[in-house]
């Protein structure tokens, strides 16, 4: 491997890592505005976020346990990006599998296991279609993804509010609520005192297929040539309407399939405020973990646990406002998004180093190579 | 003659693409002179252009005008000095007319309102005084090209530049365009301004410029005057090695007709018509030309014949097959290949390696394909069996293809299409001179060995 390629490669880490520093760094200078130390405030973070005492009492299990339905939502969006659609339909696909999953859940009478299996898969078809959709518009009438989607998106969510107000109201009380979900419904949880439990294996499952159908497989290479360079895959025989309507349908899936999970997994009944941004942070998770699932993985336990972190660590032990996770997670985002800024940085601080060690600079390398 | 511009040891590396677009580099122009700046696409020219016009600032050397040494960083410091660049792609606004296109950002105006009136006049007089007539309130949407690019060189000489930078101004115009604009290059140039003229095309050089300057590979190569030197020594300095100019070839003997392309009717991404109503065939062994200046259609109907652009009306027939709802792959299937115009925006894919950009016309083959996943391990192998058989040494499986210099891009994009066809779209504008020279080789061999013979080159 050549200069350049280490280069790249090395890029592809350094920038989100300096891009999680930054934000950190950013976060401290708030921090001292609250009269804590940053230091201080930062162990607590992550003792809260990621520490263990004891099995029972693991905050980091919580974390997985959040990471869960990240994990997903940003494989939704890799998968979408990487067919060259910037789709930001995962809330409005999640809120559905999310409805179908509390509708299925106890209007089903089946068997533990299959019962939960049903759910999902159920789950990833509504997504599925519901991501298809503007797939489909996109390809056949050249209308806008990113518009079709957020408009979807407040489609889905409101349908969602109104089943959960109507249709499928529980009780009477000020809030609506869905019916708790059946027994026979509910996904196997590992450690009493979180919910961390067999959903987090389905996405980790989940991380890995999508690597696999991306990178290993025919149909995928087909999508990721077609998002890359639209007019070589074209050239090349592949049918990008094909792939990109594949790569809608399976990303609408994936976020159908957390939205099932949080539900058969975690919160067992929905009500009309059910987790909302989880879609959107998906969308953050897919860009910082440089549109990669492994990155994902990576990206979506970070973010929960500094998400966690800052609700139990800061909010509760400090007093500082829980909205300082946000806070981090947002400034680490914009520090993604100045990715030229780093990488500038990076190879102009390496000349430096090998002109301060006297050694030959990248231009000077080149000018060699060419010789 | 006094040196209008010198530019010393000027070196431009590009770390994003790994290119060294400018190796030391050093030209000198003559006050009044003509000079033509030769070379293949990617050697260079335009890089080293930009950089004197402050698009780009170079990682080493100096410019200096007039002989006094000077810092260019930005097109605005380029204009004071008296430099103006025509682009390749114009760059006016085309619901403007030609006077306030040419007047923009210094138009005469009082109390805040602008004097359409003086602005005209300065414009007509302006164009008067080089020679070169337009009307003021001609909208430019309405023009053709070779008057656009009128515009923009009064632009340039609105702004009082005494030193003029045309970059490829020929690639987009008619024949008799061209000639207009060569009789201009020289009245300017009697008028005391000094020209660079960027072209590929040695026989305009021929025609217009005094001097000419060769660059290869990010070098310069050498300064000739244009007189002492012949049109194969100039080709000979752009490529490096003696360049076949004339093919030697028999007269063909077509076979039966194998394509034919009846009452094509084709519209472009806007949906207005791109081809009308157009019928020909092409017989076997024969070599068919289509020309024609850039957006009249060529690239629209190549696209619909390879099968990229559906088609609005009319039918193909390919080996007695109406391949007119056929995809690309089903075409390729049976033995159509194309080169498309633009390598490596269409041919290549650059953000991925050379394995995945090979494989693109045949990763649905069972040695590329287990079950519907890729076996890498033959993708890399063919990567190395393509590496070694067109012996392109830069190349190594695996490797990203943006690391790859342009003209290396081009030869893996028609040599790989070469790979297995019966019929070849061709690139309708082959401008660098080995790739003629490589690729009418290629046609030729490939002609002469018949159609039928699944190889090329």
């Amino acid at each position: 491997m050549d200069n350049y390629h280490r280069q790249q490669r090395v890029n592809t880490f350094l920038v989100p890592l300096l891009a999680v520093i930054s934000g950190l760094v950013v976060a401290a200078v708030l921090i001292i505005f609250t009269d804590n130390s940053p230091f201080a405030a930062f162990e607590e973070l992550f003792k809260a976020g990621f520490g263990c005492s004891s099995l029972n009492r693991c905050a980091f299990f919580t974390t997985l346990e959040r990471a869960t339905p990240l994990m997903l939502t940003g494989l939704s969006a890799v998968v979408a990006f990487r067919s060259g659609m910037f789709s930001i339909g995962q809330e409005g696909q999640f809120a559905l599998g999310a409805l179908t999953a509390a509708w299925l859940g106890f209007a089903l009478d089946l068997p533990p296991v299959v019962h939960a299996i049903v759910i999902m898969l159920a789950a990833m078809v509504i997504g599925g279609i519901y991501g298809w959709i503007p797939g489909v518009l996109k390809v056949k009438l050249n209308i806008n993804e990113v518009i079709t989607t957020i408009v979807m998106n407040e489609i889905a969510v409101l349908f969602l509010v109104y089943m959960v107000n109507f249709p499928l109201r529980a009780d009477r009380g000020t809030t609506a609520y869905s019916p708790v979900i059946d027994e026979t419904a509910k996904l196997m949880i590992f450690m009493p005192g979180s919910k961390w439990g067999m959903g987090f294996v389905i996405a980790v499952a989940a991380v890995l297929a999508v690597y696999f159908y991306l990178w290993r497989s025919a149909p995928g290479y087909e999508q990721r040539m077609a998002g890359q360079s639209s007019l070589f895959a074209l050239f090349g025989g592949i049918r990008n309407d094909r792939a990109a309507i594949r790569g809608m349908f399976i990303s609408g899936a994936l976020a159908g399939l957390a939205g099932a999970i949080e539900v058969i997994g975690v919160h067992y009944r929905i009500n009309q405020d059910f987790a909302p941004g989880l879609g959107f942070t998906g969308l953050s998770v897919a860009i910082l973990g440089q549109v990669h699932p492994f990155g994902v993985f990576l990206v979506a336990i970070l973010f929960a646990g500094v998400g966690l972190g800052a609700q139990l660590g800061l909010q509760i032990n400090l007093g500082i406002p829980r909205e300082l996770g946000g806070t981090v997670i947002a400034l680490m985002i914009l520090f993604v998004a100045a990715e030229k800024f780093y990488t500038d940085g990076i190879s102009g601080l390496r000349e430096r180093w090998a002109h301060f060690r006297g050694q030959k600079t990248a231009v000077e390398l080149a000018m060699e190579e060419k010789k | 003659m006094a040196n209008a511009v010198e530019l010393r040891n000027i070196t431009k590396y590009f770390p994003s693409s790994n290119v060294l677009a400018n190796n030391d580099v050093t030209l000198s122009i003559a006050e009044g002179e003509v000079h033509a700046l030769v070379g293949e696409n990617g050697a260079g020219k335009t890089t080293l252009m930009n950089i004197f016009y402050g698009l780009h600032q170079p990682d080493s050397g100096e410019i200096l005008v007039n002989g006094q040494p000077v810092e260019i960083h930005h097109p605005d410091d380029a204009i004071k000095l008296g430099i103006g660049m025509v682009h390749q792609h114009f760059k006016l606004v085309p619901s403007f007319t030609i006077a306030e296109n040419i007047m923009l950002g210094i138009e005469p105006n009082q109390y805040g309102m602008l004097k359409k009136k003086e602005e005209a006049e300065l414009v007509r007089q302006l164009a008067n005084d080089f020679g070169l007539p337009v009307d003021p309130y001609a909208r430019i949407r309405d023009l053709p090209v070779g008057m656009q690019q009128r515009v923009e060189i009064l632009k340039a000489l609105q702004r009082e530049a005494k030193i003029l930078i045309l970059d490829e101004p020929t690639a987009v115009l008619t024949p008799q365009e061209v000639k207009e604009l060569l009789a201009v290059v020289r009245n300017l140039a009697q008028r005391g301004r000094t020209i660079i003229f960027i072209t590929h095309k040695l026989v305009e050089v021929k025609d217009v410029a005094d001097r000419l300057s060769v660059m290869r590979g990010g070098k310069m190569i050498g300064t000739r005057s244009v007189a002492e030197t012949s049109i194969p020594d100039m080709a000979r300095m752009m490529v490096g090695r003696s360049v076949l100019l004339e093919l030697d070839k028999k007269p063909a003997t077509p076979g039966q007709v194998v394509f034919k392309a009846d009452n094509i009717t084709v519209t472009d991404a806007s949906g207005l018509p791109a081809v009308r109503h157009i019928s020909f065939s092409v017989r076997e062994g024969e070599i068919l030309g289509i020309a024609g200046v850039s957006g009249n259609g060529q690239t629209e109907l190549v696209e619909a014949i390879s099968g990229m652009r559906p088609v609005e009306g009319g039918t193909f027939t390919f080996v007695d097959k109406d391949i007119t709802r056929r995809s690309v792959g089903e075409r390729r299937k049976q033995g159509m290949a194309h080169i498309p115009e633009d390598r490596i925006k269409i041919g290549l894919n650059l953000e991925t390696n050379l394995d995945e950009n090979l494989v693109v016309n045949r990763y649905k083959l069972p040695e590329f394909n287990r079950l519907g996943f890729m076996i890498l391990s033959a993708m890399k192998r063919f990567a190395s069996f393509a590496v070694k058989q067109f012996s392109i040494a830069a190349a190594q499986p695996g490797e990203m293809i943006a690391t790859l210099s342009g003209g290396t891009c081009r030869r893996w994009c028609w040599r790989v299409s070469c790979l297995a066809s019966r019929s070849l779209s061709l690139p309708t504008s082959q401008r660098a001179v080995w790739m003629w020279a490589a690729l009418s080789l290629c046609i030729g061999r490939w002609w002469m060995c018949g159609t039928g013979r699944r190889r090329c080159c």
